[in-house]
């Protein structure tokens, strides 16, 4: 255990003095996660994962705009109200136009009182023998962010589609409740005699018979914050981060292999396997300084730079784990690409391909549900879909560390795999 | 270091090192790198291995240094079969390889704290052990430098002084002299002397026939992979008639280039 602690130690030394090396590993990291994080932020926006900015311009001011308000604001959008005073329509399509919003809705003058007309006139229309002559629809102009995906816009259209077709049934029910108490009331009959009830037709009509229960993210209530880039970002960029380890573990190896150390330490009465064991710790170290790192820019550097905070709910030391068998799978490839790689450039061009292809069918770069069929087949080959599942498998979907045995498992057995090739390469080269 | 603290070692008879039949190929298609290579050392000589380029000078130490295993053929160190035993011959072996087996961005002191750790030294004996290879290399003032502000000589004569951190009974020394000053070249000299009277077995490589000469008790000249002479090297030139050891190297080797 000495000897392990030596050698790590010396790896530590050795890497402190390696200014560049420390910023690579540490600043890489850190700018990516800052970076996608706040790209990502952006493009939740543009795909409504989050609140729906909606600009409002009420050029009626009367019942129709505020009832719709009122269902919109119950539906996840952020309305902002525009004073008619002061903004016209104009106004509200280049607002939205440059993305300041991502919906605009104006409702014209006098559009309350074409609903009154158009519903006060329905029955008398309903008794015309050409229904063709029956007035037009009300309009209501809505403006979209030319940027937003086309199913947010055919989602949006249908929720202002349906609050407006409400809006307008229950004034529809409502002249109807007032016709069928005329109705009662010119044949002498008591109000409660007739075959409807007279009184609160609208509100028997306007209640809902169906409820679309929204199940959440079936995460465990209460043990998790919502999904949000942070929770999805920070991990996984940390990951990334600490598999690139394996190309400063691979170039330690290649400069004590390429000079006489290598020799020398093959005859000093200890083991590669030993040597090996050095590294690991070492790195492993590195790789829980870099977590923490990321994890800190998360929790205190995020929120004032308006993106929500990074939060370690339910299972901190199963995440502690995780961090740990990642590191361990990170370093057992490191160990493996500087005993398999000839020279520097060699581990250093396939040791960043091979991390930045595994981060891309890991999950890393776009989530693994959005890839293809085939490439959902291949992430699980991934170590970094190993590590990746498991956090999302604690900080997104609130799961306990028996969640995450099976990954755990896989980043061993990749870990022992890696030092056994690289000990037998060690015993030939 | 153990010219100035001889009890460490005493003058013994028999044999130190001992190979038999080793042949080494790094591919399977290419010519061996020791073919049908045998070599017997006394305990207490300062052998000199001399080869040209590609010989396989460096080979035999790395074979006998424990870095790679032979193809074929045995290898035994003061009594010892490597098969069996590497862990206490890599106890009395030392080695000294042809590049700078140092840490760079350490400093003299921390490179030779962390072998001597390695062998499992520490507290007080390992810091009087550090003073010494300092000592050793004249390096004391400058035990605290990183190496990699060292000059050429300076870097060889540590890279040296660590092969003899342990006190080892036997020490391979490959080319440990190749581009330095005339100085540390002298200095190196001197203490190796010093260090084989003190009793320890030294073999050596080198492409200087005069330090070859100058240095080594026996000689044994390499060439493809296999020795093709030895002896002491004044019987060497008699009874060839040479006028010194390069002359009866190039008689030997020939004067075609050895390009590899």
């Amino acid at each position: 255990m000495r000897k392990i602690i030596t050698t790590a130690g010396k790896e530590l030394l050795l890497l402190k003095r390696d200014r560049t090396g420390l910023l690579v590993l540490f600043l890489m990291p850190a700018i990516l996660v800052i970076v996608i994080t706040l790209v990502q932020e952006n493009v939740m926006e543009l795909t409504g994962q989050k609140n729906t900015r909606l600009l409002f311009l009420d050029l009626d001011e009367g019942g129709l705009g505020n009832s719709l308000r009122g269902r919109l604001s119950d539906n996840n959008f952020a309305i902002v109200v525009w004073d008619k005073r002061q903004k016209n329509s104009d106004a509200l399509q280049a607002a939205v136009a440059a993305g300041d919003y991502q919906v605009g809705v104006v409702i014209p003058e006098k559009s309350s009182h074409k609903l009154q007309q158009r519903t006060e006139g329905m029955l008398e229309e309903s008794k015309a023998d050409d229904m063709k002559n029956a007035p037009g629809k009300i309009p209501v102009d809505v403006f979209f962010d030319p940027g937003i995906m086309p199913g947010l816009r055919s989602g949006l259209t249908a929720q202002l589609q349906m609050a407006l077709e409400t809006i307008a049934m229950e004034a529809k029910i409502t002249v109807l409740e007032r016709k069928v108490t005329e109705i009662v009331g010119q044949f002498g009959l008591a109000r409660d005699a007739g075959p409807l009830p007279t009184a609160g037709l609208a509100a028997l009509f306007g209640r809902q018979l169906f409820a679309l229960q929204d199940g959440g993210d079936s995460a465990r209530a209460g043990t998790t914050p919502p999904y949000n880039p942070v929770q999805q970002n920070v991990p996984a960029w940390a990951l990334f981060g600490m598999f690139f380890t394996a190309i400063p573990i691979a170039g330690a190896i290649l400069q004590e292999r390429r000079s006489g150390i290598w020799i020398r330490l093959a005859s000093l009465p200890v083991s590669h396997l030993l040597l090996f064991a050095g590294k690991v710790v070492a790195y492993m170290g590195v790789c829980l300084c870099q977590f923490l790192l990321i994890g800190l820019i998360g929790v205190f550097l995020f929120p004032y730079i308006g993106l929500p905070a990074f939060v370690v709910a339910g299972h901190p030391l199963a995440v502690l784990l995780t961090v740990l068998f990642s590191s361990l799978a990170a370093c057992g490839f490191g160990i493996v690409l500087g005993m398999a790689c000839k020279t520097y450039e060699q581990a250093s061009t396939l040791g960043s391909t091979v991390v930045v292809a595994s981060a891309a069918i890991g999950g890393i770069m776009v989530p693994v549900y959005a890839m293809p069929q085939t490439m959902q087949q291949i992430s699980i080959i991934s170590p970094l879909n190993w590590g990746l599942t498991a956090f999302q498998d604690l900080l997104v979907r609130g799961y306990g560390g028996a969640a995450i045995v099976d990954d755990l498992g896989r980043m061993t057995l990749f870990f022992l795999l890696c030092i056994l090739f690289a000990w037998k390469l060690a015993r030939t080269r | 270091m153990n010219a100035r603290n001889p009890s460490l070692y005493k003058k013994e008879s028999g044999i130190a090192l001992e190979a038999n039949s080793l042949v080494k190929r790094y591919n399977k298609s290419s010519r061996p790198a020791l073919n049908d290579f045998d070599l017997q050392v006394n305990k207490g000589e300062f052998f000199g291995l001399l080869g040209t380029n590609g010989a396989g000078k460096t080979t035999a130490v790395s074979v006998f240094s424990g870095f790679f295993p032979p193809d074929s053929g045995t290898v035994s160190i003061m009594g010892m079969d490597f098969r069996r035993q590497a862990h206490k011959i890599r106890q009395i072996i030392g080695v000294v390889p042809q590049e700078i087996a140092l840490y760079d961005k350490l400093s003299a002191r921390e490179n030779l704290s962390f072998f001597g750790r390695l062998y499992g030294f520490g507290g007080k004996l390992l810091e009087a052990r550090i003073d010494l290879c300092l000592q050793f290399a004249g390096l004391t003032d400058q035990a605290t430098r990183l190496v990699s502000a060292y000059s050429g000589g300076m870097k060889r004569r540590l890279n040296l002084a660590t092969g003899l951190l342990h006190a080892p009974q036997i020490l391979f020394l490959d080319e440990p002299t190749v581009g330095i000053d005339t100085q540390s070249r002298h200095l190196i000299h001197k203490q190796l002397t010093a260090l084989n009277l003190a009793g320890i077995t030294i073999l050596y490589t080198t492409h200087y026939m005069e330090e070859a000469q100058e240095l080594c008790s026996r000689i044994g000249i390499i060439d493809g992979g296999k020795i093709i002479l030895q002896g002491k090297p004044n019987r060497l030139l008699q009874q060839s008639g040479s006028r010194n050891l390069e002359e009866l190297f190039l008689d030997l080797t020939g004067k075609q280039l050895r390009d590899t």
